[in-house]
């Protein structure tokens, strides 16, 4: 019997509909989050500042009510766009941005690395771009749910208080700034995460990567100011990076004296080191024509 | 003790050889890199404030380790102890092996201080004689350096065995950890009376003298300290009592992979 | 022989999964095979008598002695887990040397057995790498020497040949096979029939946490008489034989095929390989070959779980 040979063919087809396949791992990922213990009680948590911020705002529109218990002019609670900055960028809702990363972000490329996993995605039609994509997706997510929905709802809520169109007649570029700041948010806690993630086979690394960089290089930049008394060591926090670019497109002056500009370009570096260290840790199938 | 004495070698060696520890050995050597910018600090900034070295090692060095890097230690390798093998699924190795239960949790703990120690201490004594290196001849600035060393290890030792227990039973030990130190220990030095006594950075933030004057203060937040004695007292005797409660849940206990 | 390993109404539950329904076994001194599907509680079953898990009901004895925290057992136990995991950034020799530490052995000592180990698993010559770079079957053999370093009278086995080649199953046949030797004890799991049949004929079937049979292959099957046994044998004129077997009231059925093959199923095997010698002079055939295609495990084991 003669062996004869069989040539693979490559299918050079298109898809009948348009695959999005990043769409199944992102939503996957973000079922997982919610399956996991005490998930939902930090997540429930991280909502708090909304709250707060929420309640100030009716206060605001009531303060004749409460003239007997609050002196007008010992609460700031004038809403202007510095009111939503001041939202957005709370140290608290950071600092459980973090811990909510630490939950659904901390094993996206970890777990799949310590399970060899990416050898069953990359066997599917899945482009390493796809997979970036689907698993940046869920830290984003969640991101927005923390920034964009509930900025964009307070000012909701202070229009209907307030009776008005009155906050989007004087400050239009209101809703985009909220907008614009959270999907830069977003996309620099996904790019953040999947970055550690990707350093590490082991979640639990992953997770306290994710937590101590953020927590130290707060921690470094203010001590570095303070020895050198130059506001550029600020720039080392990621925190101080994120408040920079926020007052910046919220046409406030920022905290720090530093141009906003370098915030924008380290937040930019930040992303641009993500996306090439999970260039080398992603290995796709190779297909050889 | 024979069978944790094994265990601890064994553990020392893996341990030594792995890439986290060298990370770890070059974070805890972060201090290290600022004390020096600090005494570089007259050549680097234009216009450097008007603190001695002495001033920057109790104001930020010490604090930047007792703080933060005691924590991320001790909470890395606290909750590895148990949860790595777990997880790692090579705790059926340990186990067929004739060590009584409790040696393991012993062994290991012995090698995770020995590691962390190690690090602190080598990190902090560095940074010491880079800041005060003009005073190295004093006898009364080593007793200072040592007396911090002690605090330090002792504040390790606490934590560590916090967490070790921690790992033994609860699966989200690091997130129960990071809740801790940095929420609950941070937002308990803000309540006045007995409440601030439910920390146990309150106690070893008792034995650091408080240093004047406010600059750094984020790094420094203590009221009402407790006498250095009962302090000790009470950081050893947490120790003991985690370490122990560790043992006796890892002897009851069994765990299970998820296969 | 008094039973090496006991269990008594041996049961375990993971929350509200079963994995094990009252197992009453005994082990003696010999090679037993622990056959069953995946997920029939084979490993459970060996993580109790390792003591890695606790009994939810019933008992669980090595030795006469109960196993959950007893660490001077293990001085006589080697198991070989299933799962494949290791502590990567140790090479192999280190990393048996230090089990062996954990053994008490002294340093020394620790070196020679695990050489001795190292040999008896053919991984001398690959010993000082990392065990991350190790193949799979590598890593299967060294899993095998860290259960066999310190000479133990108690073998548990967990699929130990699962990921080796046939050269590789081979060797550890032949070991297990050796290790048996001076009135030892191995208990070997697996599902894949031929490893445990090369391996031994008493076996223990186990299928959705219940013990289906235990005790020799062949007594197995004979207890199965609700199944008819198949023979099959290829002589010159098989239509011949199949017209006289016909007759014979212990034949249920015969099916003559190609190139002189004939395959009959009997109610009584024994009777019919009584009867079969005289049938063959009778008739004067010329047989090449008789066989039984359903005395073995595969046979036994489907019966058994039903398929």
């Amino acid at each position: 019997m003669s062996i004869r040979e069989k040539g693979y063919h490559h299918w050079d087809g298109t898809f009948l509909e348009p695959m999005r396949p990043w769409r199944p791992i992102a939503r996957l990922g973000i079922r997982l989050a919610f399956r996991r213990k005490f998930f939902k009680f930090a997540f429930s948590l991280s909502f708090l500042p909304a709250f707060v911020f929420l309640a100030g705002i009716y206060l605001s529109e009531r303060l004749q009510d409460f003239r007997g218990i609050i002196k007008q002019d010992s609460l700031p609670l004038d809403v202007q766009p510095v009111y939503f900055l001041r939202y957005l960028t709370a140290d608290f809702l950071m600092f459980m941005t973090v811990i909510v990363l630490v939950f659904c972000a901390a094993g996206l490329v970890a777990d799949d690395l310590k399970h060899n996993a990416l050898q069953l995605y990359f066997a599917r039609p899945l482009a390493k771009r796809d997979y970036v994509l689907g698993k940046a997706a869920v830290a984003a997510f969640f991101v927005l749910l923390l920034t964009l929905v509930p900025g964009w709802i307070l000012v909701l809520f202070d229009l209907v208080f307030s009776g008005s169109l009155a906050l989007l007649r004087d400050h239009p570029l209101l809703p985009l700034s909220i907008l614009l700041y959270s999907a830069l948010a977003a996309a620099f806690f996904a790019s953040y995460s999947l970055l550690l993630s990707s350093l590490s086979r082991n979640r639990r690394t992953a997770s306290l990567l994710i937590f101590g960089v953020y927590v130290f290089s707060d921690v470094l930049s203010e001590v570095l100011r303070g020895v050198f008394r130059s506001p550029g060591f600020g720039l080392l926090s990621v925190k101080n990076n994120l408040k920079q670019v926020a007052s910046a497109l919220f046409a406030v002056k920022p905290s720090l004296d530093a141009p906003w500009v370098y915030s924008a370009l380290i937040l930019a570096a930040g992303a641009a080191l993500g996306a090439w260290v999970l260039h080398r840790k992603i290995r796709e199938v190779a297909v050889i024509r | 003790m024979r069978a944790a004495g094994r265990v601890a070698v064994f553990f020392l060696g893996l341990g030594g050889r792995s890439k986290r520890t060298k990370a770890f050995f070059v974070l805890s050597l972060v201090p290290l890199l600022l004390a020096v910018l600090i005494r570089l600090r007259p050549v680097l900034s234009p216009s450097p404030r008007g603190f001695s070295s002495v001033f920057y090692y109790s104001n930020v060095v010490l604090p930047v380790y007792v703080q933060f890097l005691v924590l991320m230690i001790a909470l890395f390798y606290g909750t590895a102890i148990v949860m790595e093998e777990v997880e790692g699924r090579t705790l059926s190795y340990l186990l067929a092996r004739p060590l009584p239960r409790p040696s393991l949790i012993l062994g290991k703990f012995a090698a995770s201080a020995a590691l962390g120690l190690l690090m602190m201490n080598v990190g902090l004594l560095a940074s010491f004689l880079v800041l005060r290196f003009e005073r190295a001849g004093d006898p009364a600035e080593w007793l200072t350096v040592l007396r911090d060393m002690a605090v330090l290890d002792l504040s390790l030792l606490c934590y560590l065995a916090l967490f070790t227990f921690l790992g033994t039973f609860v699966k989200r030990a690091v997130f129960f950890g990071l809740l801790f130190c940095f929420g609950w220990e941070n937002v308990v030095a803000y309540f006045p009376g007995l409440t601030q006594k439910l920390a146990i950075a309150h106690y070893v933030k008792s034995l650091i003298p408080q240093p004047p004057g406010q600059a750094f203060s984020f790094l420094q937040l203590r009221l009402e300290p407790s006498p250095p004695l009962l302090s000790v007292l009470v950081l050893a005797g947490l120790t003991a009592v985690f370490l122990a409660a560790a043992l006796v849940v890892f002897s009851r206990k069994e765990y299970v992979s998820a296969d | 022989m008094t039973p090496v390993l006991q269990t008594f109404k041996l049961s375990k539950w993971y929350g509200n999964i079963l994995g094990l329904s009252e197992v009453s076994l005994e082990v003696r001194p010999g090679v037993t095979g622990l056959l069953g599907p995946n997920g029939a509680g084979k490993s459970t079953l060996m993580k109790l008598l390792t003591g890695q898990l606790k009994p939810s009901l019933g008992r669980v004895r090595v030795s006469g002695q109960s196993v959950w925290n007893n660490p001077g057992l293990f001085r006589k136990i080697g198991y070989c887990p299933e799962h494949d995991s290791f502590y990567e950034d140790t090479t192999g020799r280190q990393f048996l040397w230090g089990l062996m530490r954990l053994h008490g052995f002294t340093a020394a000592e620790s070196a020679r057995r695990t050489e001795a180990a190292l040999a008896l698993v053919d991984l001398v010559e690959d010993k000082d790498r990392l065990i991350r770079g190790y193949s799979r079957g590598m890593r299967q053999r060294l899993k095998v020497a860290q259960a066999l370093g310190h000479d133990p009278d108690i073998l548990i086995l967990d699929e130990p040949l699962s990921g080796l080649d046939p050269l590789g199953k081979r060797k550890i046949i032949g070991l297990i096979k050796n290790f048996r030797a001076g009135n030892k004890t191995v208990l070997v799991s697996s599902h894949v029939l031929p490893e445990v049949e090369a391996l031994t004929r008493d076996i223990v079937l186990i299928h959705q946490g219940k013990i289906l049979a235990a005790g020799d292959i062949h007594g197995i099957r004979d207890l199965i008489d609700a199944h008819p046994h198949v023979v099959a044998l290829k002589c010159d004129r098989p239509r011949d034989l199949a017209a006289r077997l016909v007759r014979e009231p212990y034949v249920l059925k015969v099916q003559v095929g190609a190139e002189g093959l004939l395959t009959l199923e009997t109610g009584n095997r024994d009777v019919f390989f009584g009867r079969l010698p005289s049938l063959i002079v009778e008739l004067d055939l010329e047989v090449e070959e008789i066989s039984s295609p359903d005395d073995n495990l595969q046979a036994v084991f489907d019966y058994l779980v039903g398929r």
